[in-house]
């Protein structure tokens, strides 16, 4: 049986190519987020265009003013109404497939094996760092069979110079094994983005209203999750084992409303995965509730993967949920649902480690 | 739905196959695979390329070790059976490659595909797409339309690789095509150029055109074509392909008997689909050269040929020298005429690749 894993690619019967989120999902539905839009199909609005497997697709973006993404999923709605997924275990909704539109699954492991059995003269410079980069996570004491490769490295339609190199880890220990190993790489091939790279990219894009530039770099500069090999830009993305799985589809969400905590970082080993969570622990909420324990922020967005580590200090914003599983009710903070991205919340939330 | 021949077809197997054809056998494709997976069979004497995540062979029938890609031809046989077309019109087969219609993946249309492509903004291009873009646009001051042309291969399944992939123009259209060709000998653009005399030289020393034509003649018969050349310095080749109702043969109406194999004089009396694949010349006045007896006394009508290389070689009213397999073919109505066919896919496989050709001749 498929997994439908974090990362990986998924072709709809409609012709839309998805991009997994997660690697637990409702039954019958894969949470994903629509990557490339055939033209023919859907009339976005706001969308860069791309020619893609022969055809003009949209290279779909939540990242946008609020009115053309709701434009944009209302033309979804319209005529695709079966992507949207209307959980009412969370009360929210969630962009995605249901599994039995699935026309293909592009399998990333499997591709990563083909792609090293090809001898390395035979590879452009593109695919020459991406074996480089396994390489490098090889000496981390990953074997190949634990990586994948995923969106245009595994398709093909990569362009060089400017292309990520995508790169999947398999199991959250092994994740942490690459990023260890890459804070004390000494490779060449290896670049990372200096301090003033990321003040720079700071002052250029205007990433966040709520960071500092000092805050905003000091976050940045240690992750290692992104960084450039012979070039190129990579990106790791760490998936769970099936075994590791942390998230209960199940249990009750009861959205509480928009709050600002801070609190400690009690245990941070599933930041490095989506969607992710750090246990904390002397919570304290900021704005927006009366005061209650928080034992979690859970996030959906990969920019908050890895931000802060144990027993460092986080600052928080996102919805408030009371959490009621099998077992116990807790309350928890969750950054990055879908519907951020057409609410007044999106702008609100974020989640920075107190460091600077 | 027609199979147009440049069209990229995927099947269910894996395989990316150029569609080699205008015309094709009930419920298959005729086809050149042109990338195969190694799961089943693999060669380490051919280029391998990772494309749509998969470690593929590319199907080179020109590689140095004759043996070895027998062998690979032999062990295709084997593992892709359902991709061997016998074919019912030849008395003996040549060797076809064929998709079964239930095994096409996807079939890559150029037109949609280059519709499509002009339909995006340019600021949303990369390099590669907005030459093809700019070149098609010079393209279109002819009296072609949009709808006249197509775009193929790399470009068309996105795996090219800017800097360094061909651009590859379909023209829906044979006429259509010589017209193009007419436009493009008497109009410029700055992007613009053709191959030098040099760089025709560099090709004639590839493959076995040096054991074949006299060097002078060749390089001049190559410049003049105005379907290749560089447009922002890469590389573009402009095929064209039949429509239905210009087809110069229909799959079916033909029946085909080897008589041998043999060399022959003959004067081009119609040129017009050279330009396609299969592509053919109407000849004249033809002389036996050389061969098996069983053909001495022949007078040859048609040339054909597989291989795109002879496609506009010859114009009207040129003499040609054609070393091929010779073949009696019978029509529908009982008549009868010989042919000369160069290319079929089994004469790379033995001492027929570097014996096989068409030239221009002097005198």
């Amino acid at each position: 049986m498929t997994r439908y894993h974090e990362a990986a690619l998924v072709d709809s019967t409609d012709g839309i190519q998805f991009k997994v989120y997660g690697s637990t999902h409702p039954k019958g539905f894969i949470i994903a987020k629509p990557k490339y839009v055939p033209s023919g199909v859907l009339n976005l609005v706001g969308l860069k265009k791309r020619f893609l497997f022969g055809k003009c697709m949209y290279r779909f973006n939540l990242f946008n003013s609020k009115e053309i993404v709701e434009k944009n999923l209302g033309a979804i709605r319209k005529k695709f109404p079966y992507y949207i997924y209307e959980c009412k275990k969370h009360r929210n909704w969630f962009l995605g497939v249901p599994e039995n539109k699935v026309k293909k699954f592009y399998d990333t492991k499997k591709g990563l094996q083909e792609l090293i059995k090809v001898p390395v003269e035979d590879l452009d410079p593109y695919l020459k760092a991406t074996r480089k980069m396994i390489g490098i996570l090889g000496e981390a004491g990953i074997s190949t069979e634990n990586l994948g490769i995923s969106h245009s490295t595994l398709l093909g339609n990569y362009t060089p110079g400017k292309s990520d190199i995508d790169i999947l880890i398999f199991g959250v220990e092994n994740g942490w094994k690459a990023i260890r190993h890459l804070e004390k790489c000494k490779n060449t091939s290896l670049t990372w983005k200096s301090k003033e790279d990321w003040a720079r990219y700071y002052k250029d894009r205007v990433v966040s209203k709520v960071y500092t530039e000092k805050e905003y770099v000091a976050n940045m500069v240690r992750k290692k999750d992104d960084g450039l090999i012979d070039g190129n830009v990579f990106s790791l993305f760490c998936i769970e084992d099936e075994k590791e799985s942390w998230y209960d589809w199940e249990a009750d969400h009861n959205p509480l409303g928009t709050v600002k905590i801070k609190a400690k970082v009690k245990d941070a080993y599933h930041s490095i995965v989506r969607p992710g969570y750090y246990e904390l622990e002397e919570t304290k909420v900021l704005e927006g509730h009366k005061e209650v324990p928080i034992k979690k922020v859970v996030t959906w967005a990969r920019p908050f993967s890895l931000q802060a580590k144990e027993n460092e200090e986080i600052e928080a914003c996102g919805l408030l949920e009371k959490v009621k599983t099998k077992k116990e009710e807790f309350y928890q903070l969750v950054i990055g649902y879908f519907d951020t991205y057409t609410s007044d919340r999106g702008e609100k939330e974020y989640l920075k480690a107190l460091i600077s | 739905m027609h199979f147009y021949e440049s069209s990229i077809i995927t099947t269910k197997d894996g395989l990316h196959c150029q569609v080699y054809s205008n015309q094709h056998p009930d419920n298959k494709i005729l086809v050149k695979p042109k990338y195969i997976p190694t799961g089943k069979i693999s060669s380490d004497f051919l280029p391998y390329r990772f494309i749509s995540g998969r470690k593929m062979n590319r199907l080179n029938l020109w590689v140095n070790d004759q043996d070895k890609l027998k062998q690979y031809i032999e062990d295709f046989k084997k593992a892709y059976p359902d991709y061997i077309f016998k074919s019912p019109l030849h008395d003996k087969s040549p060797l076809f490659f064929a998709v079964p219609r239930e095994k096409i993946e996807r079939a890559y249309s150029p037109s949609e595909g280059l519709c499509d492509l002009m339909s995006i903004p340019v600021k949303d291009l990369d390099d590669h797409l907005r030459t093809v873009v700019e070149l098609v646009s010079f393209l279109l001051k002819s009296n072609l339309e949009l709808k006249d042309f197509g775009i193929t291969y790399s470009t068309l399944m996105g795996h090219y690789s800017s800097y360094r992939s061909d651009i590859n123009i379909v023209v829906y259209g044979k006429k259509k095509f010589w017209e193009l060709m007419r436009f493009l000998e008497k109009n410029s653009h700055k992007g613009l150029r053709w191959k030098t005399y040099e760089q025709w030289e560099e090709f004639y020393k590839k493959r076995n055109r040096h054991m074949i034509h006299r060097k002078d003649i060749y390089i001049r018969n190559m410049h003049r074509k105005k379907s290749e050349g560089f447009f922002r310095n890469t590389l573009f080749v402009i095929f064209a392909v039949e429509n239905d109702d210009e087809a110069w043969f229909k799959w079916g109406e033909e029946r085909y008997k080897r008589l041998g194999t043999a060399k022959f004089k003959a004067i081009v009396k119609e040129d017009e689909s050279s330009a396609v694949r299969p592509g053919c010349y109407i000849v004249s006045d033809s002389k036996f050269i050389s061969g098996d007896s069983s053909c001495k006394n022949l007078d040859i009508t048609k040339v054909v040929f597989y291989s795109r290389d002879y496609s506009m070689l010859a114009y009207k009213g040129e003499k040609i020298e054609v070393s091929g397999v010779v073949e009696e073919v019978r029509n529908k109505g009982g008549e009868k005429y010989n042919r000369v066919v160069i290319g079929y896919f089994d004469s790379y496989l033995d001492e027929r690749r570097d014996n096989e050709y068409i030239k221009v001749i002097e005198g």
